[in-house]
């Protein structure tokens, strides 16, 4: 008896070395190559063309000094910071609004307007650039932040406006009808009621909506021209391209995106796998 | 007295019926005209243009172009171009390693941290989807730097075979695809994972006293119970092709020679390299909508028979 006991747990602890050798394996190779950018940014670019595999010989701070000043980088953080606060913010507003008239007044037409909603969430963007661009265009919108914001909001708000109906459609009708009764406009009823109720849904949304507009980059690249509305993303194509073999200051640059995002995600990182469990991630 | 509250009761209904309808509209409309702004009106004007011979200029005003409906001239054309038929085979290449290769090994990956019970289950999942949250701009560059000829990669293959020169490759659409592997196979584990957990493990466990193998608990509990994850997910990843844009827009602008053309960047190349081809670049837009719709509409279909994926 015990002969076979061993025998089945000497098997078990075997597979559990190999699953965690294997999921080690996946997790060097998902890590490696950023690493390995981490490390490079620290050299001179003759230490990387004749090393590129090894550390650094000296630790080259420069790099990151030269590549702030000359990449213009303080600039492109606060555009960053300004697209993805308005974007966020507007988008927050204009789903619980829009969530709240949906799940609480009835109208007839919530029906058609909302189900367009739907399938703006599964509609590929990228089908759509060029006429965009057209659109702002000939508005006279183009390289204008205004030109940038109002497309980032309308873009989010298929999945914004999603989440706050489904989320709202499970507050109690009961809250709004005694309100109500009690003589309670729309407007107060949403303020201070299902917005309150409602802030659950609006981290999540918050949380999604911060991580794509920060990254998003097809279509600034392409409204945008000028340096006074372009964004990090953007900022760091355009350094890069400058750059031709530079390429300590371009690995520097690499970081300088990276590491904003990176303490983000350190941070929100529950919240982020929930939300691309939830399907909620348009990738 | 009984008319009178009844008369006072209905007129009080319809002040309430008109706010209610004004209010209704004015939280609706704001969201809902930026909406048809952004995304309805250009897909409508985008079939418009593609069946013009408009090529940029003012649309509007005292300064406008005169432009002319030529019917599916730039269709033809389009159909009739080759670089068209690579990019939309670079994009079903796309399909195939996404399909064939991140989703089964999102699983594999998932599987093993569901059944091993590892430890630190949040830490591997975590540090997987860690390429995705990071800016695609960053991820292509940094790919670009290491593929290229005189990159790490070269220098990595020659630690195993010492006579390996770097030169272009012969198919440069590999190593994008190799890319797009590594990057976004970790949200294929975060979805099966969430989903693998959703399983009662007790009905595994009581398979196993009854004499079930592993791989007889995987084909008849396990992947049963994920049928409907799994094509939501293959859906997913062919819709996903399609917006393969900024990484490719990065790594390899489309080139060599137009090799890793993919539709999103071959209607941007038509629309912003050398003179503008906007008949063109929004056919394309327009086919590009029409596998989009499908998709869509697949995915309905789909999850109305496996019953929605949350």
């Amino acid at each position: 008896m015990s002969y076979i006991r061993d025998d089945v747990s000497a098997k078990r602890k075997i597979g559990m070395v190999l699953t965690y050798a294997v999921l080690i394996l996946f997790t060097i190779l998902a890590v490696a190559p950023l690493l390995w950018l981490a490390i490079n940014s620290f050299k001179t670019s003759q230490d990387y063309q004749m090393n590129r595999l090894g550390f650094p010989r000296r630790f080259f701070w420069q790099n990151y000094v030269q590549a702030w000043q000359r990449g213009h980088f303080g600039i492109y953080i606060i555009n960053s910071i300004i697209y993805t606060a308005v974007t966020t913010i507007a988008i927050l507003v204009l789903s619980f609004m829009s969530g709240f008239a949906f799940s609480k007044i009835n109208n007839r037409n919530t029906k058609w307007i909302y189900g367009s909603y739907v399938i703006g969430i599964l509609m590929t963007l990228q089908s759509i650039m060029i006429p965009l661009f057209i659109v702002i265009n000939q508005v006279g919108l183009y390289d204008t932040k205004l030109g940038v914001l109002i497309p980032y909001i309308g873009i989010g708000l298929p999945m914004g406006i999603y989440l706050s109906t489904e989320f709202m459609k499970s507050i109690p009708n009961a809250l709004v009808e005694s309100a109500r009764l009690d003589g309670a406009r729309y407007f107060m009823i949403f303020r201070s009621i299902m917005v309150p109720m409602a802030a659950p849904v609006g981290t999540t949304l918050a949380i999604l909506q911060i991580s794509g507009t920060w990254n998003e980059f097809m279509l600034i690249n392409m409204l945008t021209s000028s340096m006074k509305n372009k964004s990090l993303p953007v900022g760091i194509q355009s350094f890069a391209g400058s750059l031709s073999t530079d390429y300590g200051k371009l690995f520097a640059s690499l970081m300088i995106g990276l590491i904003p995002m990176l303490i983000f995600y350190i941070v929100f990182r529950k919240e982020i796998t929930k939300g691309v469990s939830a399907g909620a991630v348009k990738g | 007295m009984g008319s009178y509250a009844s008369m006072f009761s209905s007129t009080r209904m319809m002040t309430s019926h008109g706010e209610e309808r004004r209010a209704y509209w004015a939280f609706v409309l704001p969201a809902f005209l930026i909406y048809l702004f952004v995304m309805a009106f250009p897909t409508i004007f985008a079939i418009f243009l593609s069946l013009t011979n408009y090529k940029g200029g003012a649309l509007f005003g005292p300064k406008r172009r005169p432009v002319s409906i030529v019917g599916f001239q730039y269709y033809k054309q389009m159909f009739a171009d080759k670089y068209f038929w690579l990019a939309l085979k670079n994009n079903l290449w796309i399909v195939v390693i996404s399909v064939f290769g991140q989703i089964p090994l999102g699983f594999f990956m998932a599987y093993l941290i569901f059944r091993g019970m590892i430890r630190g289950k949040d830490f591997f999942q975590t540090v997987i989807y860690l390429p995705c949250v990071i800016s695609t701009v960053v991820i292509g560059r940094l790919w670009k730097a290491i593929t290229a000829p005189n990159g790490v990669l070269p220098d990595i293959i020659r630690l195993f075979n010492p006579s390996y020169v770097a030169g272009n490759s012969e198919h440069p659409m590999i190593a994008v695809l190799l890319v797009i592997l590594w990057m976004y196979t970790g949200t294929y584990l975060i979805i099966f994972l969430a989903n693998l957990q959703k399983i009662d493990t007790s009905v595994i466990e009581a398979a196993k006293i009854d004499g079930a193998t592993e791989m007889q608990a995987l084909r008849y509990i396990i992947l049963p119970a994920l049928s409907g994850v799994i094509v939501t997910s293959a859906i997913l990843a062919i819709s996903g092709s399609l917006k393969s844009f900024d990484l490719i827009f990065v790594m390899t602008s489309g080139g060599p020679a137009k090799q890793t053309y993919v539709l999103s960047i071959y209607m941007y190349d038509t629309a912003f390299k050398g003179a503008p081809n906007y008949p063109l670049a929004n056919a394309v837009s327009i086919v590009m909508c029409i596998i989009s719709f499908a998709l869509i509409g697949i995915t309905k279909a789909v999850e109305k028979k496996f019953g929605g994926r949350e």
